[in-house]
C-alpha cells in the first residue's frame, strides 16, 4: 500500500507521543530483523491495546519460541515468555488464575502448528477467552530458516534442500473445525487492517484466533515475500457472512488467493464462564446433598 | 492385662463380591469406633472380569506406618482368589469362608483344603446367610463383615453408621437390605466360640475426642490443598494420582476453585505455571510418566521463579511400565528430571496424614521460595487408607507472596532482586508498578534477557542458594530418627511409602535384640544433609530400603553425603517385605560382628 | 506302593491320628489326608475335665503342635463334614459340595452322646461334653460350689464327675440302665458298685426315668429335671452321659454292612474294598464271641488305628484286645475303669 501523501518523520513521532501508544511499548528495543512483519504486529496490539483503553498491568503477553517469543519484551505489559509451543497452555493457566486479565498469547507457524500443535484444538474447543495471534512467515526464522508446517511444497531450506516434500497445513481450515469461536486473517502488509483485526479479537469474548500473514524478510527472498503476498492477498467479500461456518471454510479452502477479513465468529460459553457455573452448580450440588442426608438420616436405623 | 489392639484382616474376593466396598466399611466403622486404621487394597488390572481384589485392614491403638507382613484374619469371597493368600495368616489366625457355595467345586478348590494346621477355620453358610437375609446372594461380603463383627465383639453401632453413611446416597431399601445382611451375620458370629487368638481390646478404643478422617494418600493430598487454600489445579488423568484430580473436581468448585482436565501433562504443568504466574494457588498431579512430560516446563518454573506445585504417585516404570503395581523410581526425576541446573523443592511424605501436611505446605513453601515444588508419593500410598485426627489442626498459611514497595516505577522494578536470602520481591498481573516479564532465558535483576557470565553465575546461585532455608521450614519434621537413640549397630535411612515397613522391621529387630533405629527422610531436594550425615555416623552400618532396582535414594545420600550406604533395593510392584528388610538388618547386625572380630584380630585375615 | 495312594482318614480323634501316623512311617510318600468336623488340631479329649482346673486355653490340649502336621505332610480338614460315601467310585462327597477321590480310607468317625428318645426335645436344656468348646460351655455354665446333674452315667462321665467333685462342686447321678455304660454290671453287683460311687462323693438319685427338663429362674440353678415319679431335683447343669453311639449317618447309602456300628473283620477290613473302619465306629467280629463286638477304651482304639494303618499299607494282622475291660471296685471301695487310663 503506497500511502498518497508524504509523511514527515517528525509529524509521525509527535503524533505517537500523542497517541499514548508509548505507554505500551517498553524501553527495550525489538531485535527484528527490519522490515519484520511482527513491528505490524506489535504497532497493531499497541494500537488497540490503546483504543481499547486496557491498561498494561491488566494485560499478560505469553510467548512461546520463535521469532515471536521476544514480543513481550518490547510491550510495557505482563509477560511471559515460555516453551516452544507452550504459549497457548500457559496462556490458559493464567486466565483460569485471573479473568479479569486481557490475556494474548503470541506465537509463530513453527511454535504453534508444529510443536504446539496439540493444544490448539483444547484452547479453541473450551473456548479460553484469549487472544492467540499467530505470526505465519511458513519459516523457522530464529534458527536460521528451516522449513515449517505451513511452508509450501518444493520450498528450498537447509533442513530441506531437496525440496519440502511435505503439503503445508491450512491453519484457518484447523482452527474453524476446531470450534474457534473468532477465526480472522490479516496481513503484516496492511498494518491498519491488522490493528483493527486485533482490536476485534480482543473485543471478542472467546478463544480468538488471528492468523497473521507476514513474510521473513531474511530467509525467504523467493515465496512469501512482500511483493508475491501483495498481490496474492485480498479482502473477504463484502457480503461474507461471518456467522456462516460453511462460507468461512470455503474461503479459507481458497489458499492460492488468501483472503484478509473476519471468517467466523459465535458467541459461546467461555471457559471462564464454565467454571463459574461449576462452582454454583457444585455450591447448588451441595445444598441437595445437605438435604438427602438429613432425609436419610431420617430413616436410618439406630 | 490388656493387650493393645494391632490386627490385620484381610478380605479376598473376586470383582463383584464387594470386597472393596465392604472393606471401605469396616475400615470406616474402626476408625468410627476410635482405632486407628490403616489399609491397603489391591485390585485387578483390567477394570472388567473376575480379577482378584483383596481388602486389607490394620487397625491398631497406637500409630502404626506401615501394613503388617501377614494377617491376623482372612475372608474368603471367593475361594480360588483367596486360596494363595491363606499362607499370610499367622498361626492361630482366623480364616473366614463360605461352607455352602452356590454350586459343586473340584477336588482342591474349596479354601478349607488349603489351610494351614496353625490356622483357625471358620465355615459360615454366608450365601445362605445372605439369602436368608435379604432374598438375595448379592449381600455375602455384608454377612462376612457381620460376622467379623459378631465373632470380634466389634461395636455394632459403628457398623450400622459406617453402613448407612455408605448407602447415603442410594435408596434407603439398599441400606436396609446391609444393615440385614451385617445384622445376620452379626448375629452368627456373635454365637460363634472364638478358638483364635485375635485380640482387640475394646477398653484402649478412642472414646470421643476430635474429628476422625478416614483417608487414601490421595484423598488427603486433596485434603491439604483445599485446607490451603487451592485455587487452581490442571491434571490429566494417570493411574495412581487421578484421584487427586476426582476429589478435587468435586471439592474445589464448591470453594470456588476452578478445575481443568487438560489435553496431556505438558498443557497440564503449562497452566499450572501460567496461573502460579498469575498468583493463583496452582498444583497439578501426575505419576512418572507425566512428570516425565513435565520436565521441561518445571525447568522454566525453576528459571522464571514461579510457584506451583506437582503432586506425583510413582506407579512401576520405566515406559508404561505396571501402572497398578507400586515403586519409586521417580525419585531421579523428581529431584532432578529436566535440562540444567534446576534445583526445585521435593517433599516425599511417609504416610497418609503426612500426604496431606506436605501437600498444605507445599503451597506455602511454593511462594516462599518461588519455585515449583514436588511432592512424590507412590501407589502404595496413594491407595492406602488411614485415620487422619483433624483435632489440633494444623493452620495452613494464607496466600502471602512478597509484594513490590508500592509506588515502584514500572521499569525499575526488579523482580529478580539479588538479596541476602536471595528471595525477591513479587508481583503478580494485575498490579500497577510491577509490569515485568517472566522468561526462562537467562535474565538479570530486572527480568531481561541477559547471558553474561556474571549474571548466569549470580542468578544459578540465587536460585540454588534460596533454597537453602527451605529445609528449616516450619510445619514438617524433614528428617525425624525412631528406635534406639546414641551409637547403635544398624541404621534405616528410609523415605516415602517404605518408611512404614522400615520402622516395622526395626522394631521386630529391636525385639530381636539388635540396636538399631530408622529415620524418616522427608525432604528429598534439597537434602537435609546434615541431621542425615548426624545419623548415618551412629549406625555401624546403613541400610537404605527403597522399592527401585538402582537406589536412587542410596544414590542421593551417598553422593550428597560422600558416605558409603548399603542398598536394600526390592522392586516387584508390591510395598517393601518386612521380613525381607529385617533379613538385611540380622545380616548387616551379623557384618558388624565380624567386622569387630576382624579389627580386634587382624592375624586372623 | 505307589506313593501317590490318597490315604483319607475320616475322624480326628485317637484312631484316626494314630492311623495317619503309622501310614507315615510306613509309606513316606503317599498323601495322607485326616478329615475333622471340629475346628482343632487333634488333642486330647481324655484330659477335658482339666477345664474344671483352670486349664482353658485349647492350645494346651493339643497332642501335636501345628508344625507335626507339615514336618509329616498330613492334611487336616477341619470344618469338613463327608455327606456321602460311594466306595463304587472311591470318592467322598463333602458338605460344602466338594468331592474328594481316596484309594485307601479309614473310618474312624467314633462315637456320639446316645440321647434316650424321651429326651430329645429337651436337648437344648442339656451340656454335651464331647470337645473344648462344649467343656468350656459346661465350666462356664457351673457356678462356683454348684451342681451338675449327670442322666445316666457311663464312664466318660463318671469319669468327668471325678474331676468335678474333686474341683469342689456336687455331682448328682440320676440312675438309668446304661449307668456304668459299657460295662454291664450284674444286678447283684449293683448295690457294690453304687456303694462306691458315694464313697467317690457322688449323690446317688435313684428316681427311675426322667420325664421332662426346664430352665430354673433367673436367681437358682438353672436347670429343673423332673422325674416321672413326680420328684424333681437342681442343679446347674444336666448332661447325658448315656453312652456312645457309632457315627455312621453319612453312610447311608454307601451299601456298607452295619448293625449298630461299622461291622468289620479282625483286620479291620469293611465288606467293601479299601475302606477300613477302626474305633468306636467299628464292630469287630470276634470269634469267641461268635459276634461282632465294641471295644471301648483308649488303648482299644489306639491298637485298632495302628492294625488298620499296617492292613492299609499292605499287611494282614488281626485286632486282638489286650485290655481287662471289667469294671472293678479297688481296695479303698472306690471305682476304676481301664477306660480312663491312658498314655
Amino acid at each position: 500500500m503506497i500511502p498518497e501523501q508524504p509523511v514527515y518523520l517528525e509529524d509521525k513521532v509527535d503524533e505517537i507521543r500523542q497517541s499514548g501508544r508509548l505507554a505500551y511499548r517498553s524501553t527495550a528495543l525489538p531485535t527484528w530483523c527490519p522490515g519484520c512483519g511482527y513491528y505490524s504486529m506489535t504497532e497493531g496490539l499497541v494500537n488497540a491495546l490503546t483504543e481499547l483503553r486496557i491498561k498494561g498491568e491488566d494485560t499478560v503477553i505469553v510467548s512461546g519460541i520463535g521469532c515471536a517469543s521476544r514480543f513481550p519484551f518490547f510491550m510495557d505489559t505482563y509477560g511471559f515468555h515460555t516453551l516452544h509451543g507452550r504459549a497457548l497452555p500457559v496462556a490458559t493457566g493464567v486466565k483460569v488464575a485471573n479473568d479479569k486479565l486481557t490475556v494474548v498469547a503470541v506465537g509463530g507457524d513453527g511454535d504453534g502448528f508444529a510443536i504446539g500443535c496439540g493444544h490448539i484444538p483444547h484452547a479453541a474447543r473450551r473456548n479460553v477467552n484469549i487472544t492467540y495471534l499467530l505470526f505465519d512467515n511458513g519459516i523457522y526464522g530464529l534458527t536460521k530458516g528451516q522449513v515449517s508446517p505451513t511452508s509450501a511444497t518444493g520450498f528450498i531450506t537447509p533442513t530441506s534442500p531437496f525440496q519440502n516434500r511435505d503439503a503445508p497445513l491450512n491453519p484457518l481450515l484447523m482452527l474453524l473445525s476446531y470450534g474457534a469461536s473468532w477465526v480472522g486473517q490479516a496481513y503484516a502488509g496492511w498494518p491498519h487492517h491488522l490493528t483493527q483485526l486485533i482490536r476485534q479479537a480482543l473485543e471478542h469474548p472467546g478463544f480468538s484466533y488471528l492468523h497473521v500473514l507476514s513474510p521473513c524478510v531474511t530467509f525467504d527472498k523467493t515465496d512469501r515475500t512482500y511483493q508475491n503476498l501483495d498481490l496474492a492477498v485480498r479482502e473477504l467479500d463484502a457480503d461474507h457472512d461471518s456467522s456462516d461456518m460453511a462460507a468461512a471454510m470455503r474461503a479459507a479452502a481458497d489458499t492460492n488467493t488468501p483472503t484478509l477479513g473476519l471468517y467466523y465468529a459465535e458467541k459461546r460459553e467461555t471457559l471462564g464462564q464454565a467454571l463459574d457455573l461449576i462452582a454454583a452448580r457444585a455450591a447448588g450440588a451441595q445444598r441437595i446433598k445437605r438435604a438427602t442426608t438429613r432425609h436419610r438420616q431420617r430413616k436410618t436405623p439406630a | 492385662m490388656a493387650k493393645q489392639t494391632d490386627i490385620q484382616i484381610s478380605i479376598c474376593g473376586s470383582a463383584g463380591d464387594g470386597t472393596i466396598a465392604v472393606g471401605d466399611i469396616f475400615k470406616r466403622a474402626m476408625a468410627r469406633a476410635g482405632y486407628r486404621v490403616i489399609a491397603f487394597d489391591h485390585y485387578p488390572a483390567e477394570i472388567r472380569g473376575f480379577g482378584k481384589c483383596i481388602s486389607r485392614t490394620r487397625i491398631s491403638t497406637n500409630q502404626v506406618y506401615s501394613m503388617k507382613s501377614y494377617s491376623d484374619v482372612l475372608v474368603s469371597l471367593n475361594d480360588l482368589h483367596a486360596i494363595p493368600h491363606v499362607g499370610e495368616v499367622r498361626d492361630y489366625g482366623a480364616i473366614i469362608y463360605d461352607s455352602a457355595p452356590m454350586s459343586a467345586v473340584a477336588e482342591g478348590a474349596h479354601i478349607s483344603g488349603h489351610l494351614m494346621p496353625g490356622h483357625l477355620p471358620y465355615a459360615l453358610p454366608i450365601r445362605e446367610l445372605s439369602e436368608l437375609a435379604t432374598g438375595a446372594n448379592r449381600s455375602r461380603n455384608i454377612v462376612a463383615l457381620g460376622f467379623i463383627a459378631g465373632l470380634y465383639q466389634l461395636p455394632q453401632q459403628a457398623f450400622h453408621q459406617a453402613i448407612a453413611a455408605k448407602f447415603e446416597t442410594k435408596a434407603p431399601a439398599v441400606a436396609d437390605t446391609a444393615l440385614a445382611a451385617f445384622d445376620s451375620g452379626f448375629k452368627s458370629g456373635s454365637s460363634t466360640y472364638k478358638f483364635d487368638d485375635v485380640q482387640i481390646d475394646h477398653s484402649r478404643a478412642r472414646k470421643n475426642g476430635g474429628e476422625v478422617r478416614m483417608m487414601t494418600g490421595n484423598g488427603a493430598i486433596a485434603h491439604g490443598c483445599l485446607e490451603a487454600g487451592i485455587e487452581t489445579f490442571f491434571g490429566y488423568p494417570i493411574t495412581p494420582a487421578t484421584g487427586i484430580m476426582e476429589r478435587l473436581a468435586v471439592e474445589m468448585p464448591r470453594r470456588g476453585g476452578r478445575l481443568v482436565q487438560t489435553e496431556d501433562e505438558i498443557a497440564a504443568i503449562s497452566a499450572t505455571i501460567g496461573a502460579g504466574y498469575a498468583g493463583a494457588r496452582a498444583a497439578t498431579a501426575t505419576s512418572g510418566p507425566g512428570l516425565a512430560l513435565m520436565a521441561e516446563m518445571l525447568g522454566l518454573g525453576v528459571m522464571a521463579e514461579v510457584p506451583a506445585v506437582v503432586f506425583v504417585s510413582q506407579r512401576g516404570g520405566p515406559s508404561t511400565g505396571m501402572p497398578t503395581k507400586t515403586e519409586q523410581s521417580d525419585l531421579n526425576l523428581a529431584v532432578w528430571g529436566g535440562h540444567g541446573d534446576a534445583r526445585r523443592i521435593v517433599l516425599a511424605p511417609t504416610n497418609v496424614e503426612g500426604c496431606r501436611r506436605c501437600a498444605a505446605r507445599a503451597f506455602e513453601m511454593a511462594e516462599k521460595f518461588q519455585v515449583p515444588v514436588i511432592v512424590l508419593i507412590d501407589l502404595y500410598l496413594s491407595n492406602r487408607y488411614e485415620t487422619v485426627f483433624l483435632q489440633g489442626e494444623d493452620n495452613f498459611l494464607p496466600k502471602n507472596w512478597q509484594r513490590v514497595d508500592s509506588g515502584a516505577p514500572g521499569d525499575n522494578y526488579r523482580r529478580y532482586e539479588l538479596t541476602a536470602d536471595g528471595l525477591s520481591p513479587r508481583c503478580v498481573p494485575g498490579e500497577a508498578g510491577g509490569i515485568y516479564t517472566a522468561t526462562g532465558l537467562e535474565h538479570d535483576e530486572y527480568g531481561h534477557p541477559n547471558d553474561s557470565p556474571d549474571v548466569h553465575s549470580l542468578m544459578s546461585e540465587k536460585r540454588h542458594e534460596k533454597l537453602r532455608d527451605a529445609m528449616k521450614y516450619p510445619g514438617i519434621n524433614f528428617t525425624k530418627r525412631f528406635g534406639d537413640k546414641g551409637k547403635i549397630d544398624v541404621g534405616l535411612l528410609a523415605w516415602g511409602s517404605t518408611f512404614g515397613e522400615a520402622l516395622e522391621a526395626v522394631l521386630l529387630a529391636r525385639e530381636e535384640g539388635i540396636r538399631c533405629a530408622a529415620m524418616k527422610v522427608v525432604m528429598m531436594s534439597p537434602l537435609p544433609a546434615r541431621p542425615i550425615l548426624r545419623f548415618c555416623n551412629d549406625c555401624q552400618q546403613v541400610l537404605v530400603p527403597e522399592l527401585n532396582y538402582t537406589g536412587q535414594f542410596a544414590n542421593l545420600v551417598s553422593g550428597e553425603l560422600g558416605r558409603p550406604v548399603t542398598r536394600v533395593s526390592h522392586a516387584t510392584g508390591a510395598p517393601m517385605d518386612i521380613n525381607y528388610l529385617l533379613t538385611a538388618i540380622r545380616n548387616a547386625a551379623k557384618q558388624k560382628l565380624r567386622n569387630k572380630t576382624t579389627t580386634s584380630n587382624p592375624t586372623k585375615a | 506302593m505307589p506313593s501317590s495312594t490318597h490315604h483319607v482318614v475320616l475322624g480326628n480323634g485317637i484312631a484316626g491320628n494314630h492311623a495317619a501316623d503309622v501310614i507315615r512311617k510306613r509309606d513316606p510318600n503317599s498323601r495322607i489326608t485326616i478329615i475333622s468336623a471340629g475346628a482343632l488340631l487333634f488333642y486330647n479329649r481324655y484330659d477335658l475335665p482339666d477345664v474344671f482346673r483352670g486349664r482353658h486355653q485349647w492350645v494346651d490340649y493339643l497332642v501335636h503342635p501345628p508344625e507335626y502336621y507339615e514336618s509329616q505332610n498330613i492334611t487336616l480338614r477341619r470344618k469338613t463334614r463327608v455327606v456321602e460315601l460311594d466306595p463304587q467310585t472311591q470318592t467322598l462327597s463333602l458338605a460344602h459340595r466338594e468331592t474328594l477321590h481316596y484309594d485307601k480310607l479309614l473310618i474312624a468317625t467314633g462315637g456320639h452322646a446316645y440321647i434316650p428318645a424321651r429326651l430329645l426335645d429337651d436337648v437344648g436344656l442339656m451340656h454335651s461334653f464331647h470337645n473344648f468348646r462344649v467343656a468350656m460351655q459346661v465350666q462356664n455354665a457351673v457356678r462356683k460350689n454348684g451342681t451338675v446333674i449327670m442322666l445316666g452315667g457311663d464312664v466318660m462321665g463318671l469319669d468327668l464327675a471325678r474331676t468335678i467333685i474333686a474341683t469342689g462342686h456336687r455331682v448328682i447321678v440320676a440312675l438309668d440302665n446304661r449307668t456304668f455304660w459299657p460295662h454291664e454290671i450284674a444286678q447283684s453287683e449293683r448295690a457294690r458298685y453304687l456303694q462306691a460311687l458315694e464313697s467317690m462323693g457322688l449323690d446317688i438319685w435313684d428316681h427311675g426315668k426322667v420325664d421332662h427338663i426346664e430352665a430354673g429362674n433367673s436367681k437358682g440353678p438353672a436347670r429343673q429335671v423332673f422325674f416321672e415319679d413326680g420328684s424333681e431335683i437342681r442343679g446347674d447343669v444336666v448332661m447325658p452321659f448315656f453312652g456312645l453311639v457309632p457315627t455312621v449317618d453319612f453312610l447311608a447309602t454307601s451299601g456298607i454292612d452295619m448293625e449298630r456300628g461299622i461291622l468289620v473283620s479282625p483286620q479291620l477290613q469293611t465288606a467293601r474294598d479299601n475302606i477300613w473302619a477302626a474305633g468306636d465306629v467299628c464292630q469287630i467280629w470276634s470269634a469267641t464271641s461268635n459276634a461282632y463286638r465294641f471295644y471301648y477304651g483308649y488303648r482299644n482304639v489306639k491298637m485298632m488305628g495302628e492294625v488298620a494303618a499296617y492292613n492299609m499299607t499292605g499287611e494282614q494282622s488281626a485286632f486282638e484286645s489286650t485290655v481287662d475291660e471289667a469294671l472293678e471296685v479297688t481296695s479303698k471301695g472306690l471305682l476304676h475303669s481301664p477306660f480312663w487310663e491312658y498314655d
